[in-house]
């Protein structure tokens, strides 16, 4: 068995090739055509937003890079590299960090166990215990409830380990399915303000979020999708004068 | 294929140090030994009851003793003996009556019990030594102790043992439950045959029930427990171990290898049969893999029936299988003759597969399990391969069964499709459900009691109760069959238990907080549109 995880992280792309690219991706459900023709680009360490209504297809998109679903026809390159008939497991280890929709945590595992799952495809001890650190230095109260069981925590508490034990794979691209969903104004302004942070300290962020607002505000670019179609793109500033932005999405 | 870190399957690793210690082990521990004391003491007290019937008259318990008249000291000593098994026998009771109060024990009445434990211990050795080295029979009045037989002698021993350490060493014993465990378990599972010489009967339970229950049981609960698949079916990879032993090691096909090479041959077997019916089920989960693997532990029963492919030897199965002869410098062992040497064999295997099996859930691949129980599309996610976590589950736990499986060909020498019946999956399943699925120390406690149940007292309870109604003038109490009456002991068990201790006997901590909380996640399968 070769040991994927050993393997140095992804070499930084030559500049010019985008960390992320999807090319007229298709997915189905079933019969259920969730996804039809998206294209979209995430370059090295931007934060980009993925906007839309409920089931619009956001979260299908998530799934298919990270892998979890296949797409019918389309690309999906990362760094260049066409990944979308990987495995999820794969992909994770490629450094794509999923924190999905809900949270999802094992929540009859303590907060330091999921964490440590995040790590579950690495075997560098010292990089684990390091990320560890970097991660309860981003999260303070994770930290207090390490040894708390996670289905006991409150929401925002969950959010913050979701996306710790995504970065937890120390992942240079990082999927964020709706962080904002459920959580109080003011946890949700905190967890905002530490993606921004981590976005800062170098990871690449691909964020989902209804919350057009405050997705836009976060990111420096986005794409609107509608019944599983890109609608508009262009830079947050762009898309947060656009009348019909405004009047889908910001309720203006 | 990603590395499933098999290699440190020995080399126990906990990558979180500060991991806790699943609640309430050392607690559990503590009502083995005090439970485990009582029922010791009381079994060595009415042995000839339990370990075989009265009518077979080869000695006598402390009882008899007792019940002639008192004339000598010994039987003073006995009688003592006697107040000792009551103390022993209501103690736990009185746990129960301090935590009912949320109240620690008071010191003092540790310090009495643990006084009368050393004291029984001290009086058990001289009643031994002056029947046994010195032979003085006299003391003992007209039914001497020199006739009470070695097992109750043992029992009471160890029964004492167990009570002096339980009340004396409590906080060593919650502490490091599993030291304490294997310094008293262990010992006394290897001299358990030196204790029943007596009554060989019993070892062939202790090996043969006893010890192929539990590896049966250890087995499914990788599958069932570890990775939380519901397996039915799982008496057929014990039939395909079976059946290698019995093909490989026997007349029928004049083949005849050592028993030692085919039990791990006959996990190899079981453990590919267990990846191909793994594959197929792997989108499937709960009812529906349960239903799946019902099948499959018809359909191997089924083709040992039709005698597939002239190997199985169709309904009556094989027969005439080797017992190993095992020749050492000093002296030649016959398996078939002395039944001990099976038990030994057995014993070191259970142990064996209790450490490997320990590891293994501590490892990564028991971590992923638990992760693949909690939430598939998660555990996906973050790197875990389902796939093969799942099939390697499927695959550890019908190997155990396929070991366990050509033991048991070698124990009995004839192993025919009956043996393999829906009934033994369910007895298997039954096992881990009430001793506490998913915790080792549970399925082992949970093999204990429901193979000592089903296998041993509902088997000797038409005696007694024969005994019983010649004594009180029922007659008619000899007429029951008892054996009769094994599922109503199975389903008035489980709903005991899950009135009374959903989780099992020992619950594992996940368990315990199912049962407290959360419901299941969606699956894997859901998500991808495919289920
Ligand atoms: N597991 C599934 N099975 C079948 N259909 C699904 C599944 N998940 C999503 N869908 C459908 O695909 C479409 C897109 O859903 P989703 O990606 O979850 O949207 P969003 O995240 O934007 O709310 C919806 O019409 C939804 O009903
Ligand atoms: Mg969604």
């Amino acid at each position: 068995m070769t040991d994927t995880a050993a393997v140095p992280r992804q070499a930084p792309a030559p500049s010019g090739v985008p960390v992320l690219e999807l090319r007229d991706v298709d997915v189905s459900y079933g019969r259920v055509q969730a996804l039809r023709g998206v294209s979209l680009t995430v370059g090295e360490g931007e934060i980009v937003a993925l906007i839309g209504s409920n089931g619009a297809g956001k979260t299908t998109t998530l799934r298919t890079i990270s892998g979890l679903v296949r797409p019918s026809k389309g690309e999906v390159l990362l760094r260049g590299q066409p990944i979308q008939g990987m495995g999820a497991e794969a992909i994770a280890r490629l450094g794509v960090g999923h924190a999905p929709e809900g949270r999802r945590l094992f929540s009859r595992m303590t907060v330091r166990e999921n964490l440590d799952m995040g790590a579950y495809s690495r075997k560098d001890r010292a990089g684990i215990r390091d990320d560890f650190e970097r991660v309860f230095a981003l999260f303070p109260r994770v930290k207090e409830r390490s040894s708390q069981l996670a289905g006991s925590l409150s929401g925002g508490e969950q959010q913050m380990v979701a996306i710790g034990r995504a970065l937890m794979a120390r992942p240079t691209l990082l999927l964020l399915d709706e962080p904002s969903l459920g959580l109080a104004p003011i946890v949700v302004d905190s967890v905002f303000e530490v993606i921004r942070e981590i976005n800062q300290g170098g990871t690449t962020v691909l964020l989902i979020e209804q919350n057009a607002l405050l997705a836009l505000n976060t990111a420096r670019r986005g794409y609107v999708l509608e019944t599983g179609e890109v609608a508009t793109q262009g830079p947050s500033q762009e898309l947060l004068h656009s009348p019909d932005v405004q009047r889908a999405y910001l309720g203006m | 294929m990603p590395s499933l870190g098999l290699g440190r399957l020995l080399t126990r690793e906990r990558v979180d140090p500060t991991a806790r210690r699943p609640r309430g082990a050392g607690t559990s521990t503590f009502w083995i030994f005090s439970i485990g004391s009582a029922t010791l003491l009381f079994m060595g007290w009415l042995l000839p009851w339990f370990v075989r019937p009265t009518s077979s008259g080869i000695g006598y318990s402390p009882m008899d003793v007792v019940s002639s008249a008192p004339t000598g000291i010994g039987t003073f000593l006995v009688y003592l003996l006697g107040i000792g098994m009551l103390v022993m026998v209501l103690s736990p009771f009185a746990e129960l009556f301090y935590r009912a109060r949320k109240r620690a024990v008071p010191e003092r009445l540790d310090q009495v019990r643990v006084l009368i434990a050393v004291f029984g211990l001290v009086s058990t050795v001289v009643v031994f030594l002056l029947t046994r080295v010195i032979q003085e029979e006299q003391l003992f009045g007209p039914i001497d102790a020199f006739t009470i037989t070695d097992s109750a002698v043992w029992l009471t021993m160890v029964g004492y043992i167990l009570a002096a350490t339980a009340y004396g060493l409590r906080g060593w014993v919650i502490r490091r439950p599993t030291t304490a465990f294997a310094a008293l378990a262990l010992p006394v599972g290897i001299l358990l045959p030196l204790m029943f010489h007596q009554a060989p009967v019993f070892i062939l339970w202790a090996a043969g029930s006893l010890g192929i229950y539990t590896l049966l049981a250890l087995g499914l609960n990788v599958v069932v427990g570890f990775a939380g698949l519901l397996d039915l079916g799982y008496a057929a990879f014990f039939a395909i171990g079976a059946y290698t032993c019995g093909s490989l090691a026997s007349p029928k096909h004049s083949i005849h290898l050592p028993l030692w090479v085919l039990i791990f041959l006959g996990a190899a077997v079981a453990s590919m049969f267990g990846a191909v019916l793994g594959a197929p089920t792997l989108r499937l989960r709960g009812d529906y893999l349960a239903i799946v693997t019902l099948g499959f532990g018809e359909i191997i029963p089924d083709l040992a029936t039709n005698n597939i492919g002239k190997l199985t030897g169709g309904p009556d199965g094989i027969s005439s299988i080797d017992q190993p002869i095992v020749h050492l410098p000093f002296a030649t062992i016959n398996f078939g003759i002395n039944k001990e040497w099976y038990y030994w064999s057995v014993l070191l295997v259970v142990i064996v597969v209790i450490v490997l099996l320990r590891n293994l859930e501590h490892s990564r691949v028991g971590r992923a399990w638990v992760a693949l129980r909690e939430d598939e599309v998660a555990a996906a996610a973050t790197g875990i391969n389902t796939t093969s976590t799942k099939l390697l589950a499927f695959a550890i736990g019908a190997s155990v069964s396929g070991l366990a499986g050509a033991f048991y060909g070698s124990i009995v020498t004839i192993v025919s499709p009956d043996d393999f019946s829906f009934s033994v999956s369910v007895s298997i399943l039954s096992i881990i459900v009430l001793g506490g699925i998913g915790n080792i120390t549970g399925v082992i406690v949970g093999s204990f009691v429901l193979t000592f149940v089903i296998f041993w007292m509902l088997q000797y309870l038409n005696e007694w109760s024969a005994t019983l109604g010649q004594t009180i003038n029922v007659p008619s109490l000899g007429n029951i069959d008892y054996s009769q009456y094994t599922y109503m002991i199975y389903g008035v068990a489980l709903i005991l238990m899950m009135l009374l201790r959903p989780g099992g006997l020992i619950p594992s901590r996940a368990r315990q907080i199912e049962l407290t909380s959360g419901g299941e996640e969606e699956s894997l399968a859901a998500v991808q549109g495919i289920a």
